[in-house]
């Protein structure tokens, strides 16, 4: 059955060709935005999974970073130093900005940070200083190789000339990248007396969902969440504003990718109607021809899958040669998604040619060539 | 005449064996719909997603903005805030008929579950920049008052009367507005005290609305506040444009990725349609190369064939598009998909580009006819 399943589909290899390159196209449309989604999601977190916090101190009600404000009155970090099972805090300021350079200009989330800070720091810095000095910056290698800049040129942030002090890798995405600077130079844009986040380290020992209980318990007006706790809020922001587009998108490319099985596989099962004709009038039943369409439909959504797969994959691969602010990531869990819904697909697209195997009537068949 | 009989023949001909199998037919214009659909409601989410970022300056008032410094755009510059004084130098400016300041603050909430990005707007009522079309309801009178977006109150519920919290803060809804729902955020209206109190920037203001007297020229406006020290002063047009520019950075290389993705499927549905139709015709080819036809008229029967399914497909695929559109814009208001006619004739256009790389293949298989061969088989 299987033999003649496959004979049937490399009857004709330019048509398997084509069938099996628009299925994997439309299936590579429903990977695409959820890799494009995952990838921007690990670049999303990269600042708070660096920052060497263990818990986030944030103003009340604000539980992400992205595309969020947070303003607490500087002298919550006092507050929160004298809570037990604090080692250390650290004050940050935090903005979503625009960093612009040569004209264009770059989403970024922009940080105040102390020259002498022992969390929220720039890390990975691929090239120049690790600390910016006053009137200075770090930004990502990403958007300086886009731009064309290096460390020493200028660029405008929070309003300000900037010098490139350094540069930092892997926290830029399409959606943004992280900005450093000095907190001094943050304060003069934003204002003094605030701060958005304070960063705790809890002393040895401790746990860091014991402190953040007793710092809620004593600091009013705050947010306080562990270190995971902030990140995994932070992805689920990402999770809940992609979760509609990714849906309508799947939805496309499956619906998309059903018309091709479905053409392939009827076309298949109409070219080779005599054989099944002949077949019929050996006496083998409907049933015996209907798997033989099934393992049609299966074969070509498995090839079109493994197909949609590696161009994804390639994609992953290629795109970031290009241009490093998109970053693309195929998840296991989008590969078991899809292949799910590829095997529903297949089940439908047999649904149409098995109808016609039903019809079929052996002689007539034969008679008609 | 030979030449017109021949056009009108290779048509018919292209008709009768795209007909020949009416449910391939019909699958393959479904497919090519379908490709069809997804560049038109990409392009139209697109749109759509440049609307609703700047949905907000459209519907407020005046005609230039005064920013803090570096900022062009309201899609970011939450780090920097226009001072009480600045505005207070804006509004005694020779020529300015009105200043609206506003305040504006992202806010996650989570609401069933689900992290909502609010894009909460902080207005004085009798300046104006709060809600411009009230579904439901009154502006808010005190701080703890707010307008809630209708499309937002609906998913989750909420009512007149209700209670809403924002950065800790529970407030009362008192309205609720109409279009002021977008994937990137909603919005939702509140007075501008409330604002200056949550972000701890008394008197500030994200940036200001300015409206000209009538009969000033704009440029000449835009000079004198442009002496008034740590401004940045654009057209609101300007400004409009920015936020567009910034979405179409996030959003353009993904789109255009997925839509040369979608053209690619169609033409290789044109392509595996016509290709099929052609192998079993295959017979009838030869004949008519053994008979003299030559290889021009041939390649015609399978453009045809392939303008023919392309075309329809496109026609049913624009369909399509405006039907998911409407189904996407009714079940989720806070995505706008608009379809506009350029992107329709782009569409159509690259239906018929489709066409012609579908027919490609199919014309490499009647190119190598031979027709003694066909004879003998």
């Amino acid at each position: 059955m299987l033999r003649l399943a496959v004979s049937n589909l490399i009857q004709n290899k330019t048509r398997l060709l084509l069938s099996v390159g628009g299925l994997g196209l439309a299936l590579t449309l429903v990977f695409f935005f959820d890799a494009v989604f995952a990838g921007a999601t690990g670049r999303l977190t990269a600042y708070i999974d660096r920052a060497g916090a263990d818990v986030w101190v944030s103003q009340a009600g604000v539980r992400t970073m992205h595309m969020s404000a947070s303003a607490l009155p500087a002298s919550v970090v006092e507050e929160v130093k004298e809570v037990p099972g604090v080692e250390e805090v650290e004050p940050i300021l935090y903005a979503t900005e625009m960093v612009r350079a040569k004209g264009d200009e770059y989403i970024a989330y922009v940080f105040g940070v102390s020259p002498d800070a022992s969390m929220g720091a720039a890390s990975r810095v691929v090239e120049g200083e690790l600390t910016p000095g006053p009137g200075e910056v770090i930004i990502d290698h990403a958007i300086a190789a886009q731009a064309g800049l290096g460390v020493g040129d200028q660029v405008t942030v929070l309003g300000q000339e900037m010098r490139i002090a350094g540069l930092t890798s892997g926290t830029s995405s399409v959606a943004s990248s992280v900005a450093i600077v000095r907190m001094e130079d943050f304060a003069r844009a934003r204002g003094q007396g605030v701060v958005s986040f304070v960063l705790v380290r809890v002393e040895p020992g401790e746990s860091a969902g014991a402190v953040a209980e007793e710092i809620r318990k004593q600091v009013g007006g705050v947010t306080v969440q562990t270190g995971k706790e902030f990140a995994s809020q932070e992805r689920k922001l990402v999770k809940d504003m992609s979760a509609d587009i990714i849906n309508i998108m799947n939805t496309a490319g499956f619906v998309t990718g059903l018309a091709v099985v479905a053409l392939t596989v009827y076309i298949g099962t109409i070219a080779r109607r005599r054989e099944y004709g002949v077949l019929k009038a050996m006496g083998v039943r409907n049933g015996r021809l209907y798997q033989i369409v099934v393992a049609q439909a299966l074969l070509s959504v498995g090839m079109g899958l493994i197909a949609g797969l590696a161009l994804t994959l390639l994609l992953s691969a290629l795109i970031p040669r290009f241009n490093e602010l998109l970053v693309l990531s195929v998840g296991a869990g989008a590969v078991v998604r899809v292949s799910l819904i590829s095997v529903v697909l297949a089940g439908v697209a047999a649904l149409l040619p098995a109808r016609q195997i039903a019809s079929l009537e052996p002689v007539a068949i034969i008679r008609r060539g | 005449m030979t030449t017109v009989a021949g056009v009108g023949g290779s048509w018919l001909l292209a008709l009768s064996n795209l007909l020949q199998d009416k449910l391939r037919l019909v699958l393959s214009v479904i497919g090519v719909g379908l490709a069809v659909m997804l560049i038109l409601f990409l392009l139209g989410l697109r749109a759509g997603m440049f609307r609703s970022a700047v949905i907000y300056l459209d519907n407020a008032p005046g005609s230039v903005v005064v920013a803090p410094p570096g900022v062009s755009s309201t899609g970011a510059g939450s780090g920097r805030l226009v001072a009480r004084e600045t505005a207070d130098a804006v509004a005694s400016t020779p020529d300015v008929a009105g200043v609206t300041p506003v305040l504006l603050m992202h806010a996650i909430p989570e609401l069933h579950g689900k992290k909502e990005v609010i894009r909460l707007t902080g207005y004085d009522a009798l300046l104006g920049g709060g809600p411009w079309k009230l579904a439901e309801g009154r502006e808010p009178a005190a701080d703890d008052e707010v307008v809630l977006d209708k499309a937002l109150a609906s998913r989750h519920n909420f009512r007149v009367g209700d209670s809403f919290e924002i950065a800790g803060h529970q407030l009362r809804v008192v309205g609720l507005s109409s279009q002021t729902s977008s994937w990137t955020g909603t919005y939702v209206f509140a007075r501008k005290s409330l604002v200056e109190s949550l972000v701890l920037a008394p008197g500030a203001s994200s940036f200001l609305l300015v409206t000209p007297s009538e009969g000033t020229r704009t440029g000449e406006l835009i000079e004198s506040l442009q002496r008034l020290p740590n401004t940045n002063v654009l057209l609101k047009s300007q400004m409009m444009a920015n936020d567009k520019q910034i979405i179409a950075g996030i959003a353009d290389q993904i789109v255009f990725l997925m839509v040369a993705a979608a053209f690619i499927v169609g033409a290789l549905v044109v392509g595996m349609v016509i290709y099929t139709a052609t192998i079993e015709r295959s017979r009838e080819y030869g004949i008519l190369k053994a008979i003299g036809a030559r290889s021009g008229l041939l390649y015609r029967v399978v453009g045809s064939q392939a303008i023919v399914a392309a075309g329809l497909g496109a026609i049913v695929g624009v369909g399509f598009a405006f039907g998911l559109g409407w189904l996407v814009t009714t079940t989720k208001p806070q995505f706008m998909v608009v379809i506009e006619p350029s992107a329709i004739a782009a569409t159509l256009a690259a239906g018929f580009v489709m066409a012609l790389v579908g027919a490609l293949f199919p014309a490499r298989a009647v190119t190598k006819l031979a027709p003694a061969e066909v004879f003998r088989r």
